[in-house]
């Protein structure tokens, strides 16, 4: 597997009202290894942010990420060669009218020839079993089968580790194991932020963010219980809602 | 999100002589349809160009239907545009006019119809690649076609969302319920866009 590397990493980020920068990330250390990583954490608590930052979206305001030794700011192209990035919502990934067309689009830096490109784009939409959906327009596919379609234009280029942010978020329940399913079987890395406790249950390790720290790493049944606990706390401190 | 409202026609696979047709001549076609609109002069020339054009569009398997949605998003403002012209220049103007911009549309969408995004991103590449020597990339150039594409119906279909949530609450008379959620929402697409893109590790400069 390859390794994903976070040394001393913050990012802030200016505000315009306000004297002090807003700290997303606080010097996270990190290296990442497993197979399967899961981030789990509250709203706003930095998950994203942490995920962007492996595939260059974000660049860090202090330290360093590397994958596979490479940084993501100076050796940002390379970076996205190897990293892909899943979006939460596929439609604003999908860019071109159907599944078959952006597949090809993810193709078009690396395969000039458009016949080798074709195959290609049809070896990755039988890969994930989406041939029949590929000449639909993606506005007339379910929300599992275009973030299945996302993902398929994602690995055709064939990336080392996969980044998902919060991919099931917008699933119902059938389509979220449509994808767990799908991923469970993929030999990429796969780092994913989620809601679902039960799917961050399946990773080999799982961070839990918190305000911009890593307050828990470790199995993932130790942190579903410390996430569980952090929310809790909030509501035993505040009492019941209602009174 | 209604943006399935495509105002050119999307690709439809088939092997009829419009698909086996080089594309240099279908752009020409476009090309010239374009150009015809300004010489026409006479409207029932434009209606026959009009009807041989929807014919080709039949004859191509793309379907009546697909040739009504792609032309139906402009029933309203050419409606507009025919009334005006008519009370300005009279009927005969009026309707050579609508009857113009018709085959224009219905030109381009069968140009879309006939042809897969990725071999029009391919002939715009090649069509770009002179334009090398001083600087350009002409992936670059296609990318911008493509987004282009998948934009228009976009934003269409989030005016007719917006539309409905000001009418929901009663403000569709306020142009400022209309046009300020548009625009911020078509801001954030566009951004959104150049994320996904970036993170696809396109539109970056050649290597």
């Amino acid at each position: 597997m390859p390794a994903v590397t976070f040394d001393q990493v913050t990012v802030a980020v200016e505000r315009d009202h306000a004297p002090e920068p807003k700290v997303l990330l606080n010097e996270v250390n990190l290296r990442l290894e497993e197979r399967r990583i899961g981030v789990i954490g509250a709203n706003g608590s930095g998950k994203s942010t942490l995920l962007r930052l492996v595939n260059g979206l974000v660049q860090p305001t202090a330290g360093t990420v590397s994958v596979d030794g490479d940084d993501t700011v100076r050796a940002v192209r390379k970076v996205r060669r190897n990293v892909g990035f899943v979006f939460t919502d596929p439609l604003s990934q999908l860019v071109m009218p159907t599944g078959r067309e952006d597949v090809e689009l993810s193709l078009r830096r690396g395969v000039k020839n458009g016949a080798e490109r074709r195959n290609k784009a049809e070896a990755a939409l039988e890969g994930l079993g989406l041939q029949h959906l590929a000449d639909q327009s993606i506005y007339e596919l379910s929300g599992g089968e275009r973030q299945l379609m996302a993902l398929a234009a994602v690995l055709a280029v064939n990336p080392s580790v996969l980044v998902l942010d919060e991919p099931s978020t917008l699933l119902d329940l059938r389509n979220r194991e449509l994808l767990r399913r799908t991923l469970s079987g993929l030999d990429q890395q796969i780092i994913m932020s989620t809601h679902d406790l039960d799917l961050a249950l399946e990773m080999d390790r799982v961070l839990v963010i918190e305000q911009g720290e890593v307050s828990f790493d470790g199995g993932p049944a130790e942190a579903v219980a410390a996430y569980r606990a952090l929310c809790m706390d909030g509501f035993q401190a505040r009492g019941p809602v209602n009174q | 999100m209604r943006g399935h409202g495509f105002l050119l026609a999307n690709y439809v696979p088939g092997n009829s002589l419009i698909h086996r047709s080089p594309l240099a001549l279908k752009f020409l076609l476009v090309f010239s349809c374009g150009l015809a609109s300004f010489i026409i002069v006479d409207w029932r020339v434009s209606l026959a160009v009009l009807g041989g054009l929807a014919g080709l569009f039949l004859l191509a398997g793309a379907g009546l239907k697909r040739l009504w949605t792609a032309v139906r998003p402009l029933a309203a403002v050419l409606l507009v545009i025919g009334l005006f012209q008519w009370w300005q220049l009279g009927a005969p103007t009026a309707a050579r006019i609508v009857l113009n911009i018709l085959v224009c549309v219905v030109a381009a969408s069968l140009l879309t119809a006939t042809t897969p995004v990725q071999s029009l991103l391919d002939g715009v590449v090649k069509a770009a690649t002179p334009f090398r020597r001083f600087g350009a990339d002409p992936e670059r150039f296609a990318l911008t076609i493509g987004i282009m594409l998948r934009s228009i119906p976009y934003i269409a279909g989030t005016f007719a969302d917006v539309r409905d949530s000001a009418r929901a609450r009663g403000l569709e008379r306020n142009p400022r319920a209309l046009i300020l959620p548009v625009f911020i929402t078509s801001v954030a697409f566009a951004r959104q866009t150049g994320e996904a893109l970036a993170a696809r590790g396109l539109g970056d400069a050649e290597d």
